[in-house]
């Protein structure tokens, strides 16, 4: 084995065990190169180790990414009006069934009286606006609360 | 941790995952920041801004990867587009807050000389070799933890850091280095 495998083997020498680490000692012992090689190589592992190990963010780092959080907090402010054109969707399309039903009664035979019919019809509707309003607007409060 | 973390994100309490995520993945954050970038100052204000993100995207966090795979993609991105912006200075000495303070910590004299010779040769590395050797070192050690950081094969980073020291020894042989 030449310089050269044996320095890919130096780079992990402190790993090294077994057969691989005799080999290597019993080469460094010959080899002046390699034993400068392996010198050099802790010398820069030492001088990285102690630039670089332990750095952590500064002691205010948490303070200042909460404090940024709450500034973008503040920006957002929850609207109410994708909920109300909600509400005013619903409410047509609950309309509109209405209109429908009340124009189509005529043509149902069971029906006799159209005034009957037309409260009743009104009625209806507006019992099912009010209830999509509800839930609608049940919908909205747990929308806004998140 | 992740699992706390996930359960809260589960029930919406993304108030409540945000406090537990900043303390269990800020000094990684940094580490990762310090890593790509090399300046302390910048990767503080970039882990920062990544917490930002961070917080915005928690809700639409729907656990297709693990919550550390998201957040250090979320990390990686953000140092990338630092980069591309050049927004990293071509230096960085001994006197950086956090070296100075790992030094600190380390019980060793900051060695003025050595330390800044390193790092002044580190500078004129590839980008990819200074990140891993950072990162290595940031890491204590670990292959695994630098293939997992920065998304990059155990081989790749195995070669990337063999030839960065490699050429660091070399410098120090030839008495670029003391």
């Amino acid at each position: 084995m030449g310089c050269g495998e044996f320095q890919e083997l130096l780079a992990e020498y402190a790993g090294l065990v077994g057969d691989a680490r005799l080999r290597v000692d019993s080469h460094l012992a010959q080899c002046l190169g390699c034993r400068e090689f392996l010198e050099a190589l802790q010398t820069v592992d030492a001088a990285l180790a102690a630039q670089f190990s332990g750095c952590e963010p500064s002691a205010a780092f948490a303070a200042a990414v909460r404090r940024r959080v709450n500034r973008e907090a503040a920006m957002w402010r929850p609207s109410f009006i994708p909920e109300l054109l909600d509400f005013v969707g619903w409410g047509a399309i609950v309309g509109l069934i209405a209109l429908l039903a009340w124009w189509v009664s005529p043509l149902i035979p069971v029906w006799s009286a159209k005034d009957t019919l037309t409260l009743n019809m009104a009625l209806a509707a507006g019992g099912a606006f009010v209830l999509a309003a509800f839930v609608i607007g049940l919908r909205s409060l747990a929308d806004l609360k998140h | 941790m992740e699992q706390e973390i996930r359960a809260c994100l589960e029930q919406k309490r993304y108030q409540d995952a945000f406090d537990r995520l900043l303390p269990e993945f800020q000094n990684k954050v940094f580490r990762l920041a310090f890593a790509m970038l090399g300046d302390s100052a910048l990767a503080e204000d970039i882990a920062q801004e990544v917490f930002v993100r961070i917080w915005k995207g928690l809700t639409g966090f729907r656990g297709q990867s693990s919550l550390s795979t998201w957040i250090y993609t979320i990390t990686r991105n953000a140092c990338l587009t630092a980069l591309k912006a050049g927004w990293t200075k071509k230096e960085s000495s001994i006197e950086e807050p956090s070296v100075a303070r790992a030094a600190e910590k380390s019980g060793i004299e900051p060695s003025a000389h050595a330390g800044i010779d390193v790092l002044r040769h580190l500078q004129e590395l590839p980008q990819k070799y200074q990140q891993v050797l950072r990162l290595y070192y940031l890491e204590d050690r670990s292959y695994e933890e630098v293939s997992r950081l920065l998304e990059w094969p155990m081989g790749t980073v195995k070669t990337y850091l063999h030839r960065a020291r490699k050429e660091l020894a070399e410098a120090v042989m030839q008495g670029k280095i003391r």
